[in-house]
């Protein structure tokens, strides 16, 4: 039902409609990348376990006060203007389903992101296996044009104040049973972004990779934005997609 | 035909989500091994009273985050560390394996030290299930204990994070050397399988399962209770078990291999 639906509807105009505006070919010019920050809409279990197991077993996992995830998918090539893009990729089931996630599109490093201040996104993603085949070939299809489209996880991370900066390394890489949870390092890369997060994100060889989590560097020190975020340290506190906090 | 029964006990411990455990209990039964399934709910302190452990196939914990990656952390999993720490046999076939793995058990150098990734197949991507073969290595494993090296045996994979894999290249082959890998990819005459669908998941070295330097911890990703009756086998298969008919079927052997090592300890 929701794929008939996609294919119908007002998602489908406003994916035809800016191809026939000249304004929009300005735009087609100018973005070179995006990034689409899927969620779900209702509360995450996958997060919500991830969260109790990294809290109840891990060692920096006391610090962790929310969690949350999203699948970030990053289009780079001769990209169509904004209301085409999310046209596309609502209409597309490569990239999500409308009936339960949401899409958050992002295509200048200034635009807002899903993740709020004070949290920290990791972004985990499989070490050369990034690339999504069907997703380019139906892309191709539906514009005539080529476009990379990569995807991978992010994670939003919110850290207790006063939390160590290596916290997010203990948290994120895989070491053993007591630290880490979120990247396997023997398959896949995690990049950590404590403040802006970049764009693009996952050619970003600027960005903050596992080896350098895994040593504790972070790009701008996590317990500091964690303090500005205004935690308390120990509370029940619980990231649901819809950006809600439960305590 | 009746098989003498063991006094041995095996716990078939079944996590949220794992779904291979009636089959695994039954393929223990023909062997003459009494198992029981012990649920996640259990208290981990009632492990302690059995003298061998299967983490068997399926999606424990949805496979949230990884596969195996929860379960990893699971208090029954450190309960398992350390019965296997003591000399108790543990095996992990599929999402076992991938639990394995996870916890950072096997290999067992310390730490996580190897990975089973998503399948690198070409032209194709995710879950893949198909009856491979597998050549038995010379090891210390006790699961493999009951087979000749060079032994091939059919059985089936079905997983979509099946790659035995590693940061360091050289970790995996260096596995192999070092007899820590009982079983790998094969051609039906026992060659090293070098390419996909033999090696069906790109698998380093061929590698299928992976033990712990002193063999008494396996993570597998075939299922070999899936091929307890010869005559489920498929009709691909060629060689010794081609024929296909009745009686017990190959996967058998690892559980032969277990039953082996419990009367001999």
């Amino acid at each position: 039902m929701a794929r008939a639906l996609k294919k119908t509807g007002r998602a489908a105009e406003v994916a035809r409609a800016p191809r026939a505006k000249g304004a929009e070919r300005t735009v087609r010019a100018a973005a070179r990348f995006a990034q689409a920050w899927i969620e779900p809409v209702a509360e995450d279990p996958e997060a919500v376990s991830a969260l109790a197991v990294a809290r109840g077993r891990l060692g920096a996992g006391r610090g962790l006060l929310g969690l949350r995830r999203m699948r970030v998918f990053e289009l780079s090539g001769a990209l169509p203007g904004r209301a085409a893009l999310e046209g596309l990729l609502h209409r597309s089931i490569q990239f999500y389903n409308p009936a339960k996630e949401r899409c958050t599109l992002r295509l200048a490093p200034g635009e807002a992101l899903p993740i709020p201040a004070g949290e920290i996104g990791v972004l985990v993603v499989e070490r050369g296996g990034e690339r999504r085949s069907a997703a380019e070939r139906w892309w191709r299809h539906e514009t005539g044009s080529a476009a990379e489209i990569r995807e991978g996880v992010a994670w939003a991370l919110e850290l207790a104040p006063g939390a160590r900066a290596e916290a997010v390394a203990d948290l994120a890489i895989l070491r053993g049973r007591e630290h880490g949870l979120l990247c396997n390092p023997h398959w896949q890369d995690a990049r950590v972004a404590t403040g802006k997060v970049p764009l693009p994100w996952f050619a970003d060889q600027a960005g903050a990779r596992a080896g350098a989590v895994a040593r504790g560097g972070t790009r701008s020190g996590s317990a500091t934005r964690a303090r500005r975020a205004g935690s308390k340290p120990g509370a029940k506190t619980r990231g649901t997609a819809s950006g809600r906090r439960e305590r | 035909m009746s098989v003498r029964r063991s006094a041995a006990r095996v716990a078939v411990v079944q996590l949220p989500g794992v779904n291979c455990e009636a089959e695994t209990v039954r393929a223990l039964s023909r062997v003459g091994l009494d198992s029981e399934v012990f649920r996640w709910t259990r208290p981990a302190a009632e492990l302690e009273r059995f003298q061998a452990y299967v983490l068997p196939g399926g999606f424990s914990y949805q496979d949230r985050v990884r596969a195996g990656a929860l379960a990893a952390k699971d208090p029954l999993i450190e309960s398992l560390a350390e019965a296997a720490e003591r000399g108790k046999p543990v095996l992990g076939i599929c999402n076992g394996a991938q639990v394995l793995v996870e916890a950072g058990l096997v290999p067992g150098g310390g730490g996580v030290e190897i990975a089973l990734a998503r399948n690198r197949m070409p032209d194709r991507s995710g879950y893949y299930a198909r009856w491979v073969y597998v050549r038995v290595e010379e090891t210390r494993c006790v699961f493999t204990s009951a087979l000749e090296p060079g032994t091939v045996l059919p059985l089936p994979v079905a997983h979509g994070e099946g790659r035995f894999t590693a940061r360091d290249p050289a970790r995996v082959p260096a596995l192999v050397r070092a007899g820590q890998a009982p079983l790998r990819y094969a051609t039906a005459r026992g060659a090293p399988a070098r390419d996909f669908p033999a090696n069906p998941n790109g698998s380093e070295a061929a590698v299928a399962a992976v033990c712990n330097e002193a063999g008494n911890l396996l993570a597998m990703m075939p299922h070999p209770e899936r091929a307890q009756d010869a005559g489920a086998l498929s009709r691909s298969i060629v060689g010794e078990w081609g024929a296909g008919g009745g009686g017990g079927g190959p996967g058998l052997a690892l559980f032969e291999g277990l039953k082996r090592h419990l009367e001999e300890a």
